[in-house]
């Protein structure tokens, strides 16, 4: 593959939190130190070797990054303090952007201002739209019209068509991830490894087993994010696909199948977000010395639209129409921006790149072993 | 017609963080006051790399002169040369002041700072306006450290004539050397080298062997050290021993052998080695059952020569006194129990390249055969010879050097030893599988490339990459590295693996400085006057340097600087005068001698 060597890259991608990238001396330590490397994926070192170098084109179409969950092994035992670790996590901001056809995620990543302004205009927005289309009257009795089928229309109407063009961007970016890592670097996948392949991606999006692997220094990041991870599934499907079953205006019994579910969705979100937050805050273990703006963002926002939503039930048990209405539309006006802003064009996007670097590294896996294997067929 | 020199000062320092460096501020202040200087500038606040806006400023205030002044401001020379060439300036005016060069490292340095910066900006070398004044020498010399440094000090100087006493901490001379089987990269074998040469110093007439002693105190002033030892107690008359080991074969404890690299046991009555001078044996307090609970004195019984042992001998204090000190205290291995992810001390079968040395050595504890580690009666971890060999052995460069978590300067000889040992070990054990991981390479010396391509087609797996981790795979370790080269992950079981750990300054190093008034870099090594112009110096009279004490080195560089600083003394002594500490001079001392030269400078022109 001829490519052009760009000399701004690693400028470039001091914006994404890239640092330390020149202490690289190449011995190697970081790749033979991770748990997840293989045979072919030889991260982060190859990845530091292509910045050093400025191979934008390379770089676009590595998708290791994704398969790095940052136990932080390489940093520590790094013999130059060359931070591969976090050179890792700047990559999958960048990798996001390069996916990103809209050019949304580049500008979010880049120009801070940008995504701040775009996270207000939608809080107003909501707040405004709110203001203008709810009918004052039913504010008095908001605790029951929450779950009234007119109201709950409109809602859900405005739900599924977030969720549609979330959707949308974020599966034409996931075609995007393919071509460049796949189909730009000319993979032969056998077509029918396509298939065989599927099986790896439900899995991977339910256990994430090979996080597992990381939890190197005892603690269990990966209970952890899988508290975080269920919990915010299993609200988003209640929330936007079942709306109509989850917010209604009776209230059930706290053992009432739907309750459950949403309170350990709740817990799942506390407790994961807090974890975050404390590791992030006190910077002791390796995968959180270094917060990228984003990070924090993400942490924030979704803590926000859980601790309201929290406050909208209790509120609502207890009663208290107005302020159940007012905090509903806050918990609105936190959480549209959180999904249309970070869902496909931030952080949030990883969970949809992570589970598909797993299939695509199927995929080449494959590649290689056939490619292995005509080599040796061509030998004899 | 006479022309006003307006000098500009620019000051080039960056703290890097440290806050125990000189005071630029005081001393930007104390420059301001030296006539002639016209302004102060500050690198940090110089568009350094736009040479025609510092050409604007040099025109602008009339500059015909500049002085660089900082840690090392050499490489911001080339700039303002260009810069004054430009404004129509002669280009060699600029000047350095280098604060690194001429001593002046620490806060407590500012004074010395200053000085420097007053002779750059009077134009006159620092060397001779700082003329420290100068003693009466005392003949007598101390060499401090056994080694193969302190061994050719102590032989030169003692060759000349002059008396030299010669102190060693443990009970032997000869010092890591000694303990080595074969010396790079001539393969020849290190203690034909040495042991001649340790006879020599013990035979010498001129040599005052004062081996199990060590520092207490330094007292004078060059020329005159007052220095207190500490004799340890042998508890054997070395004048009457007559070396048979009677007693070391009756003695009942067993303690490890500090020679063997704790690799095998010795008595508590003990000689260090064979070979070792002097060749008496001595006792070890911290490990004799008499000295802990007055029971056993089976030795004294035993002792064919009467009044031989004493086993309620106590240490003894001496002074000496000398007229220089040569400092020849080496180095300590690096600990290797500090890396985890290589598991020494964990697995019996990871080694560090001291003990391996000792395990390849014929005169050493398995004589010369490389087997496994195992354990004795007692549970202690020994070589035994009937143990089996390894069939594979990794050996792991860079083990503590070159790495920001333990030691990030080159330890320059690990990666010629281990390539020695992947030798040696393929000698000894030929069908046995020989591997290396390094970093890089490093063949510094004469005929050391060529040592390295030989060992290389000899059938050695010389992979590039840094092994990771070890981690115990049934009887065999397991290695993951990635192999740079081959663009591949090795994981590689192997038998044994050899650790090449670095070298490190010794721990009692900070405590001698300070009784010598010398000092040491952020590593713990001793300061030189001169890194190029005057290795073995110190700013200390009377006080040379040599050896790894001093930075790593191999042998040979060792053997010069032992020459180097022996050369040092036998001057002095010739002269009968030594120059005191440049230390001691002070400001307004070098300050009015510099205006003095600058005046007769001028009036010359």
């Amino acid at each position: 593959m001829i490519q052009r060597v760009n000399p701004d890259l690693k400028k470039y991608l001091v914006k994404y939190g890239i640092q330390d990238w020149n202490e690289c001396f190449h011995c190697g330590n970081c790749t033979a130190i991770c748990p997840l490397t293989d045979q072919g994926f030889l991260f982060p070192r190859k990845a530091i070797r292509q910045v050093q170098m400025g191979l934008k084109t390379s770089l676009a179409s590595n998708f290791d990054p994704w398969l790095c969950y940052y136990c932080g092994e390489c940093s520590e035992t790094c013999p130059r303090d060359a931070n591969p670790g976090e050179l890792m996590m700047s990559l999958r901001r960048y990798l996001t952007s390069v996916y990103d056809w809209t050019g949304f995620s580049k500008l979010f990543y880049t120009k801070k201002i940008w995504e701040f302004l775009t996270i207000i205009i939608l809080f107003i927005l909501v707040i405004a739209s709110f203001v203008v289309w709810f009918p004052k009257e039913q504010i008095a009795n908001f605790t029951t019209y929450i779950g009234d089928h007119s109201f709950l229309k409109v809602i859900e109407a405005g739900d599924l068509i977030m969720a549609a063009v979330v959707a949308f961007v974020l599966i034409s970016n996931i075609f995007r991830m393919w071509y460049l890592t796949i189909l730009k670097p000319k993979y032969k996948v056998p077509f029918i490894e396509y298939f065989r392949g599927i099986y790896v991606l439900p899995g991977v999006f339910a256990s994430q087993i090979s996080f597992r692997k990381c939890d190197t220094d005892g603690r269990l990041y990966w209970v952890n994010h899988l508290l975080l991870m269920t919990g915010y599934t299993l609200m988003f499907i209640l929330v936007v696909v079942f709306l109509p079953k989850f917010q209604v205006s009776e209230v059930y019994n706290w053992y009432h199948w739907q309750r459950l579910l949403g309170y350990y969705a709740t817990f799942g979100l506390l407790f994961g977000l807090s974890a975050m937050f404390i590791g992030r805050w006190r910077k002791k273990s390796e995968k959180f010395k270094f917060s990228h703006l984003s990070d924090w963002l993400f942490i924030i926002m979704l803590f926000l639209t859980t601790l309201t939503g929290i406050l909208v039930h209790i509120f609502r048990l207890a009663d208290m129409p107005y302020a159940t209405y007012y905090l509903y539309i806050i918990h609105l006006a936190v959480l549209v921006p959180m999904i249309c802003v970070e869902v496909p064009f931030s952080k949030w996007s990883h969970l949809a790149y992570r589970p598909f670097s797993i299939y695509f590294y199927y995929l080449k896996k494959a590649a290689l072993s056939k490619q292995h294997k005509s080599k040796l067929a061509a030998a004899a | 017609m006479e022309e006003k020199v307006n000098t500009a000062v620019c000051f080039c320092q960056h703290t890097n963080g440290h806050t125990d460096v000189v005071d630029i501020s005081e001393v930007a202040a104390y420059a301001e006051e030296i006539p002639g200087v016209r302004t102060v500038w500050y690198t940090s606040s110089l568009p350094i790399a736009d040479t025609r806006e510092i050409t604007r400023m040099i025109m602008e205030e009339g500059i015909s002169r500049i002085v660089l002044a900082g840690e090392q401001p050499g490489m911001y020379k080339t700039v303002f040369a260009k810069s004054l060439a430009a404004a129509g300036m002669k280009a060699e005016n600029v000047v350095q002041a280098g604060f690194r060069e001429h001593g002046a490292i620490k806060k407590s340095d500012t004074d010395r700072a200053k000085a420097i910066l007053a002779c750059a900006v009077y134009g006159v070398p620092f060397e001779n306006a700082a003329i420290p004044e100068e003693s009466d020498v005392h003949p007598d010399t101390l060499v401090i450290g056994g080694g193969i440094s302190g061994i050719q000090a102590s032989l030169e100087i003692a060759d000349g004539n002059q008396k030299v006493y010669l102190l060693e901490k443990t009970g032997t001379i000869g010092g890591h050397m000694a303990m080595f089987d074969k010396t790079f990269p001539t393969l020849d074998c290190a203690a034909c080298i040495l042991t001649p040469k340790m006879v020599e110093v013990g035979q010498h007439p001129n040599i005052d062997l004062m081996t199990y002693c060590e520092v207490l105190g330094v007292s004078g002033e060059a020329g005159n050290y007052k220095v207190r030892i500490l004799k340890k107690s042998k508890r054997v008359d070395q004048a009457t021993c007559i070396g048979c080991g009677t007693c070391m074969e009756k003695c009942p404890k067993k303690a490890p052998s500090e020679f063997d690299a704790e690799i095998s046991m010795r008595k508590a009555i003990y000689i260090p080695f064979p070979q070792a001078v002097p060749n008496k044996y001595l006792i070890d307090a911290d490990n004799c059952t008499y000295v802990e609970n007055g029971k056993c004195g089976i030795c004294v019984k035993v002792c064919p020569v009467p009044d031989c042992i004493d086993l309620d001998q106590q240490d003894e204090e001496v002074e000496i006194t000398v007229g220089n000190i040569v400092v020849a205290t080496g180095f300590k291995p690096f600990d290797a129990k500090h890396v985890d992810q290589f598991g020494y001390g964990k697995f019996p079968n990871v080694i560090t390249s001291l003990e391996f040395e000792r395990l390849i050595n014929a005169a050493g504890p398995t004589s010369g055969n490389i087997v496994f580690r195992s354990q004795d009666k007692k549970g202690n971890w020994i070589f035994n010879d009937e143990s089996a060999s390894p069939k594979s052995i990794a050996l792991i460069h860079c083990v503590g050097s070159r790495d920001e978590n333990y030691n990030k300067y080159c330890s320059k000889v690990c990666c010629m030893y281990s390539l020695k040992l992947a030798h040696l070990a393929k000698e000894k054990l030929p069908d046995a599988e020989v591997s290396e991981y390094y970093i890089d390479m490093r063949s510094f010396g004469k005929g050391y490339e060529e040592f390295y391509e030989r060992i290389d087609n000899e059938g050695i797996n010389i992979i590039r990459g840094r092994t990771a981790k070890i981690e115990e795979s049934g009887d065999q370790l397991l290695l993951r590295s990635e192999d740079i080269e081959g663009g591949r992950l090795i994981e590689q079981k192997v038998d044994m693996v050899v650790l090449a750990v670095g070298l490190e300054a010794r721990d009692d190093s900070e405590e001698l400085a300070k009784m010598l008034g010398i000092a040491q870099d952020e590593n713990g090594w001793f300061n030189e006057t001169n890194f190029l112009s005057d290795p073995v110096g110190t700013f200390a009279g009377g006080i040379t340097i040599a050896g790894v004490c001093q930075g790593p080195k191999d042998i040979p560089d060792s053997v010069a600087q032992g020459s180097a600083a022996a050369s040092r003394v036998l001057q002095s002594i010739i002269k009968g005068k030594v120059k005191k500490s440049i230390k001691d001079i002070s400001l307004d001392y070098i300050e009015s001698n510099a205006k003095k030269l600058s005046k007769i400078m001028e009036d010359k022109l």
